[in-house]
Order: structure tokens, then sequence, then C-alpha cells
């Protein structure tokens, strides 16, 4: 019975991913990590006793906290690459805001050289 | 007007440019404008970190020019943006002011001096006198953990040099979130000469510290701050 509902939990978890990758809600440069995690989830939920199996083979007494610890050390790296790739983003963002910055005031300049009205400067709200 | 930034004497002042970043300073923007114009001939750049308020206009103005920032990136991305100005500007010297009346104008001739003589590459204006218990607690820690030699760290009253703009308008100093010790540690690696040039500041006229002002703020300060001395520190004989 429990692998049945696992099975079928693990089906629709992978089917859901898949799905937001056609959709493109999900990047799929991303979609790599997730397909190999919908292949694991579906998997697991069918053939729940790989876990067993492995556990038993790499001298694991509980079979379940082998797979939480599995799962936590590939969480964790996946935060830390997103970190790193939040960071390279920021950089991005933060000399992007600079340089228009710089070329709004060039255009400023340029604009009352010619004699003409410039705009007015404009704020862009933007959430963390 | 005789002073070391008036020409005289044939002697040459460099190209000088004044880098102010500004959020909500439209009290005392005005002011200290004014006062950079009356000591010297320099251009004043206020960067306006996406103020609310009527920033912009008072500074414009005041004679300044200014590069409007559409988001606010906090004082060192502002001040980037000023310093990636003065490059693409060919400035031989950039000078970094505060907005709130902090920084005198009447100190940039003695911040200049030993710049103009060949004793220094960068000049930091320090006044130890200043700040709260806190304050000077921080600085003796900081100081202690990053091995670093400037008396007044925190100081944003600096002249830079042709070479520390370069450095400092990279990509690489983008993402520093404070201009103390990430850019100090930068400049020192980079063996630049670095002096101390003793300064009055006059009490804040807002009289809040952007750092300072709460626990959890310092506490940032300082956590960033030994992680950083911790990860970029130098030994003493390559100082």
């Amino acid at each position: 019975m429990i692998p049945l509902i696992t099975g079928i939990l693990g089906v629709i978890t992978a089917a859901t991913i898949l799905v937001l990758i056609r959709r493109d809600h999900l990047h799929a440069r991303y979609g790599l990590w997730w397909v190999g995690a919908a292949i694991a989830f579906a998997l697991l939920g069918v053939f729940p006793w790989i876990f067993d199996g492995l556990a038993e083979y790499l001298g694991v007494a509980y079979a379940p906290v082998l797979a939480l610890m599995l799962a936590i050390i590939l969480l964790v790296l996946k935060i830390l690459v997103m970190d790193l790739e939040r960071s390279r983003n920021q950089v991005k963002i933060n000399r992007l805001v600079q340089r228009i910055g710089l070329l709004e005031s060039d255009l400023r300049t340029l604009q009352n050289e010619h004699g003409k009205e410039p705009g007015s400067y404009g704020k862009d709200e933007m959430e963390d | 007007m005789n002073s070391i930034l008036s020409p005289r004497d044939g002697l040459r002042v460099p190209r000088t440019v004044v880098i102010i970043p500004a959020h909500e300073e439209a009290r005392d923007i005005g002011r200290v404008i004014r006062e950079i114009h009356h000591v010297s001939n320099f251009p004043v750049v206020v960067v306006d970190d996406a103020s609310p308020d009527d920033t912009i206009r008072v500074a414009h103005e005041a004679g300044a020019h200014i590069i409007p920032l559409s988001v606010q990136l906090g004082a060192w991305g502002a001040i980037q943006a000023g310093l990636r100005y003065a490059l693409s500007r060919d400035f031989e010297y950039a000078i970094t002011m505060d907005a709130d009346g902090q920084h005198e104008a009447a100190a940039l001739p003695a911040l200049m001096q030993p710049i103009l003589e060949g004793q220094a590459d960068i000049t930091i204006g320090c006044c130890t006198r200043r700040g709260s218990r806190l304050r000077k607690v921080a600085w003796k820690l900081m100081k202690g953990v990053s091995g670093l030699t400037p008396e007044d760290l925190t100081s944003g009253f600096r002249v830079y040099d042709r070479r520390a703009i370069e450095a400092l308008a990279s990509r690489q100093a983008t993402l520093l979130e404070y201009q103390d010790v990430g850019v100090l540690f930068m400049l020192q690696k980079r063996g630049l000469t670095i002096r101390d040039v003793e300064v009055n500041m006059p009490p804040r006229s807002s009289g809040i510290s952007r750092i300072f002002h709460s626990w959890t703020s310092v506490g940032f300060y300082m956590a960033y701050t030994l992680l950083l001395s911790l990860t970029k520190r130098q030994r003493r004989a390559q100082l």
C-alpha cells in the first residue's frame, strides 16, 4: 500500500517539475537539477526499498536517516550555489544602476547644451 | 585666494573631482557644495542614491553635477558610481566627502598636501576624537583584527589617486558593503600608500550615524568587517 502512495506522489512531483519547465516557469538551466530531483522522487516513490538496500550497504542502521542526510547535503549545496549566483547578479544590478545614472547625467548635459528641456528624474521601485 | 588649491607660482593643481554620495540630504547638501566651491575650483559630483526628497534639485541649484541612481545602492554603490565617472573623465584625483556637513571643505588643502608633495597615493581625513564609546571600541577591534593602520578606518573623507580610482571602480570592488575595511584592503594589496591627515569633524547635523544607530546595524557591521579582515588580512611584513 505504502509503495503505491509514495509511488504516485513521486510521479506527480516529477510530472509537475516537467510541466513547469515546459511552460517556461522554470528556467531550463535550473531544470536540469530539478529533473534529476524529479527522477529521484519518482524512482524512490515507486521503489522505496532502494534506500533500504543503500543504507545496509553503507552501514546506516536506519534507512530514512540516509535519505534525509542526502537530501540535506544536496539542499545545502544548492543554496550555496544560489547565493553565489545571487552575488553575481547583485554585481550586475549595481553596475547597471550606476551605468544608467552615468548615462542619464550625460544625456542631461547634452540636452542642456542643445537647449532642450530635460525630463524629470524617475525612481524605480524594486523589491528585494 | 592663496591656498594650495589655487594655481600659483606655476604649480599645477591636478584635475580633481569631489564626489558626494547623497541619500535624503536636501537640508545640508547645498551648503556643503557651496563651501567646496569657495575653497577650490574642483567640480562637484553629487551621486543621488534614489533620494525621495529634494536632494537633486538643491544640489543642482548649488552647482553640482548630478548622477541620479534610480535604485538605492547604499553609500558605497553611490561612491563607486562617482568613481566610475571620475575614471571615464580622466580625473587624476577623486575626493570623497559626506553630504551632511561632517567633512569640512576647509580641510581640503590639508588633505591634498601630502599627495601633491608626493608623500602618499591616498589620504584619509581622520578625527579620532569623534564618536561614541561604541565607535571607539569598534575601531580598536577592527584595527586589531584587520591589521590595517589607518587611524580612522570608517572615515569617508578621502583623496584617491588615479590607481585607486581604477581599482575601486572595478567589478571586484562592486560588492563591498561599506567603504571602510574592504576598500582599504584592496588598496593596500595594490601597494598604494595611505596616509592619515588629522582634520576637524563637527558633529553630524542630523545626529544619526548610518552604521552605529542600532545594535543590529553595528552587529552586522562588526561581523561583516571581522569576516573580511580574517579572510583578507596580510602579514605585517607586507604592509
